[in-house]
């Protein structure tokens, strides 16, 4: 039979309708349809200067937010062939790193809610809460920051600021180990979660999995690594897992926090002092600039005319992992609740994936125009 | 059996009774840090009703500026009020706000130093050096002194520029001061096209009439604008824009109009190489010289070179005006004088 | 008698139906948030389910997109009476940034259903919207099954 899954359910936390057609308990295949939160931002982008269009860029997603600015500043910092001022960037991990943590910890903890773990999802949650304080101290709002312009970050960071931001994160950090253990222990959530949704490392790469879901599947890259921040100045381990199970994910996850921590200490330490903010003039020009979002490459392809913005596209990674996720995991599935909590395991984020141009098999390129279906093989 | 009694031995502790007992929301969720940005807080005794504000914001329903009633002393001041429901909290209000201390504050952004709040400008404003009779009355005007004398020529500093329009108001001098929607230039052009085009194939239409025409006698044609509205709201969906325009055209009052006439072609494509935007091509095919109304910017130099009077031009004269039925329409007037010579 | 007991009833046990008709996710993760030990919306006992058909107070975040015209109101028509609907964040409110030359959403949310109670912000702070729930909430829920 056919079980239609959203746009509304309790499973769920944001609109999307997964079909699943069973047979019994067991899950023969998926089929997904998107469009319900498509707003046209690309569109409303177009003829509005980058000061306007910012704001818009954060507001493809609520809970990647500040990836999207900085990524969007970086790219017409590219345009411009110029960079912001070292302070400047060395914020920019900062805050980058404050808002990788609290998604990962609000991804993690939908996982558990699916899983209808409630203790580690209240735990996940609390968890997050300070470092939502943290972001909230430094840029003035918990979700949409308003943070990052074109040629630096809007304010400058006091010393009373990174030693409250410190204080946070140690605490964090102390007594972080405990949570892992008791998932990575738990024989019930290691149970629900150990060989179930796998996906393999080729699987991965023909599906185009970026992120914590390509790397718990064996793809060992990170765009942070690319990046000239964290290349020339900083030092970090690229995490990544064999087994692409929904256990591998979210250790993956798990284990990504840490990183994040050591990341963030190095730049309370380490940041130089200067201006943060630069006043750059943008010439016409094309550019593109990836960045490693929580969710995995987020990048922007923006045509400018010097001072308005001709034509701006936003590739988003949330459309590569719902489409792996449809296309693979959900295919050997047991149970219905474990295709909901595999759904939930690759941290799907619909408010960034509907804006794509889905290239079909046959390499016609179709315009998003509502709904579009992914077919399994 | 053992989870019972642990769960005995776990509740009746007093401490954990005594915090049961006790249980209050931490007051520490409702305190806000030093940077929150809540809602902008407006000053309007500061205010100098520029519309930086309004101009930089980035949500369309947010703020407003709007005007307080006059009474005997002084005219009523326009200041902006923030709409609660529409506003996003971004603060970029407060940074852009050019008064000193700050008519809007919000978090600590109007604290953002001074060389940064760089306002995205709807409007550019340019003056026209050849009209401009340098009486430097928008340089009085100007709120934020962005107009400046330089080299014996007036300029407008485009990065200072808050786009409130004082200056415009200010000029005495018709056309010296423009503003220019830069957003949509290639949409105007297209609308621009459109009208011109128009215009021509009604008067081309009506030649057979205009030729025989009296002397002494005026031809007029009147084209209902609501056609041309429609289709110009296929281009842009901006109706003040749209009207501004194709009151620019009308408003410079004359306009050539380029007559071609095939007949008498001889092929010799003086033309071709004569005409400055390449809008007149020779086909090699079919053998003609084929002319692109669309590039055509009426110059009538193929006119001046036209040994044969393929190309003939005469002047028309258009008047933005309400017709009886109280519709928008455009009055055509054509005087015999300005017919084609060799028509 | 009976309505005192419906009154108490209704007020201290809240079922709430979130629907994201097109926004950010900015303000359903506010609302997940709300959840966590700190703030603890259940110590008032309001619930977040999303289940339309147990719903009490239908949340909406978002500016309405194209496909949720029609079913936006399929789903108000689904919910049990007495029901409130709370327009969270500016999207359901004005379209926010959203409604603009361009845009595909179709602002605001009181053009499909009736909206009882407002929260503005971009997103609000989890603290404001508890303090908006907790003002207009249960007394409203209360005061609605009375009138019936």
């Amino acid at each position: 039979m056919i079980l239609p899954v959203g746009p509304i359910h309790p499973g769920l936390k944001e609109p999307l309708r997964l079909k699943l057609k069973t047979q019994g308990e067991k899950v023969l295949s998926a089929e997904i349809d998107y469009g319900y939160v498509h707003r046209g931002i690309e569109r409303i982008m177009e003829g509005k200067t980058w000061q306007k269009a910012i704001y818009l860029s954060e507001r493809v997603c609520g809970i990647c937010s500040y990836i999207h600015t900085q990524t969007f500043a970086e790219t017409f910092e590219k345009i411009a062939g110029e960079q912001a001022p070292l302070r400047a960037q060395y914020l920019r991990v900062l805050t980058n790193e404050l808002d990788r943590i609290q998604s990962h910890f609000i991804a993690n903890s939908t996982y558990f809610k699916a899983l209808e773990h409630e203790t580690l999802f209240m735990y996940m949650l609390s968890l997050r809460e300070p470092i939502m304080d943290a972001i909230e101290l430094l840029t003035g709002n918990r979700v949409n920051m308003g943070w990052n312009v074109v040629g630096g970050v809007r304010m400058d960071a006091k010393e009373t600021h990174l030693q409250q931001i410190k204080e946070i994160i140690l605490k964090l950090e102390s007594g972080y180990d405990k949570y892992v253990e008791m998932f990575e222990q738990g024989p019930l959530v290691g149970l629900r979660s150990h060989d179930v949704g796998k996906m393999s490392r080729e699987q991965a790469i023909k599906a185009r999995a970026v992120g914590p879901i390509g790397r718990a599947s064996g793809i060992s890259y990170d765009f942070r690594e690319d990046h000239p921040t964290y290349r020339d100045h900083l030092d970090f381990n690229v995490i990544w897992r064999k087994e692409g199970d929904n256990f591998a994910r979210t250790m993956n996850r798990f284990d990504e926090v840490p990183e994040s921590i050591k990341l963030i200490k190095q730049v309370i330490d380490n940041i130089p002092s200067g201006d943060v903010r630069k006043k750059i003039d943008i010439p016409a020009g094309y550019g593109e600039w990836s960045n490693e979002a929580p969710r995995g490459e987020v990048r922007y392809m923006i045509e400018s005319n010097g001072n308005l913005i001709r034509k701006a596209s936003i590739r988003t990674p949330s459309i590569m992992n719902i489409d792996a996720c449809a296309k693979y995991m959900l295919k050997d599935v047991a149970t219905v609740a474990d295709a909901v909590a595999t759904y939930a395991s690759v941290d799907p984020c619909i408010a960034c994936a509907e804006r794509v141009v889905i290239i079909d098999e046959s390499g016609q390129e179709r315009n998003f125009d509502g709904i579009h279906n992914i077919q399994l093989e | 059996m053992s989870s019972v009694i642990w769960y005995l031995y776990e509740f009746a502790r007093k401490s954990w009774a005594e915090s049961f007992a006790g249980a209050a929301t931490d007051p520490e969720i409702v305190e806000t840090p030093d940077r929150f940005r809540d809602f902008p807080q407006v000053f309007p005794e500061y205010c100098i009703s520029c519309g930086a504000c309004t101009s930089a914001c980035p949500a369309p329903a947010a703020i407003k500026l709007i005007r307080s009633e006059d009474n005997t002393e002084e005219e009523g001041k326009a200041y902006p009020v923030i709409n609660n429901r529409g506003c996003i909290r971004c603060g970029f209000c407060a940074e852009v706000c050019p008064t000193d201390p700050k008519a809007i504050t919000c978090g600590e952004n109007h604290l953002i130093k001074e060389e940064f709040t760089i306002i995205p400008v709807a409007k550019s404003y340019i003056i026209d050096d050849y009209l401009c009779i340098r009486c430097k009355k928008c340089q009085k005007v100007c709120p934020v002194n962005c107009i400046n004398e330089i080299e014996n020529k007036m300029e407008v500093d485009q990065s200072q520029c808050i786009a409130c329009g004082e200056c415009l108001k200010a000029c005495p001098v018709k056309g010296a001061l423009k503003a220019i929607s830069a957003s949509t230039i290639q949409e105007q052009k297209e609308i621009i096209n459109l009208t011109v085009n128009t215009l021509e194939q009604l008067i081309e239409s009506k030649r057979d009439a205009i030729t025989k025409l009296a002397p002494e006698k005026l031809f007029k044609i009147e084209l209902p604008l609501e056609e041309l509205l429609e289709k110009a709201r296929g281009i842009i969906s901006d109706e003040e824009l749209i009207m501004e325009t194709i009151e620019r055209i009308t408003d410079r009052l004359k306009m050539r109009i380029i007559t071609w006439d095939d007949d008498k072609c001889q092929h010799c494509q003086l033309c071709v190489k004569e005409c400055p935007t390449g809008a007149i091509k020779y086909n090699d095919e079919e053998d003609v010289v084929e002319r692109d109304t669309q590039k055509c910017i009426r110059c009538s130099t193929c006119y001046q070179t036209c040994p044969f009077g393929v190309a003939g031009y005469y002047i028309a004269k258009f008047l933005l005006d309400k017709s009886e039925t109280g519709e928008e329409e455009i009055l055509i007037t054509l005087k015999p004088a300005e017919l084609p010579i060799r028509g | 008698m009976l309505n005192a007991v419906k009154d108490v009833i209704r007020k201290s046990s809240i079922h709430v139906c979130l629907i994201n008709t097109g926004g950010c996710n900015g303000c359903d993760i506010e609302v997940v948030a709300l959840l966590s030990p700190r703030y603890d919306l259940e110590q008032y006992g309001i619930y977040v389910h999303n289940n339309p058909r147990e719903a009490d107070v239908i949340l909406i975040t978002g500016a309405v997109s194209e496909q949720w015209r029609d079913k936006l109101i399929r789903i108000y028509n689904k919910a049990p009476q007495p029901k409130i609907v709370v327009a969270l964040g500016n999207c359901p409110l004005t379209g926010d940034v959203f409604n603009q030359e361009g845009c595909s959403v179709y602002a605001p949310v009181s053009d499909f259903i009736p909206v009882d109670a407002e929260v503005s912000g971009c997103p609000p702070r989890p603290s404001e919207i508890l303090a908006a729930i907790l003002a207009v909430g249960p007394d409203a829920i209360a005061a609605k099954g009375r009138q019936k």
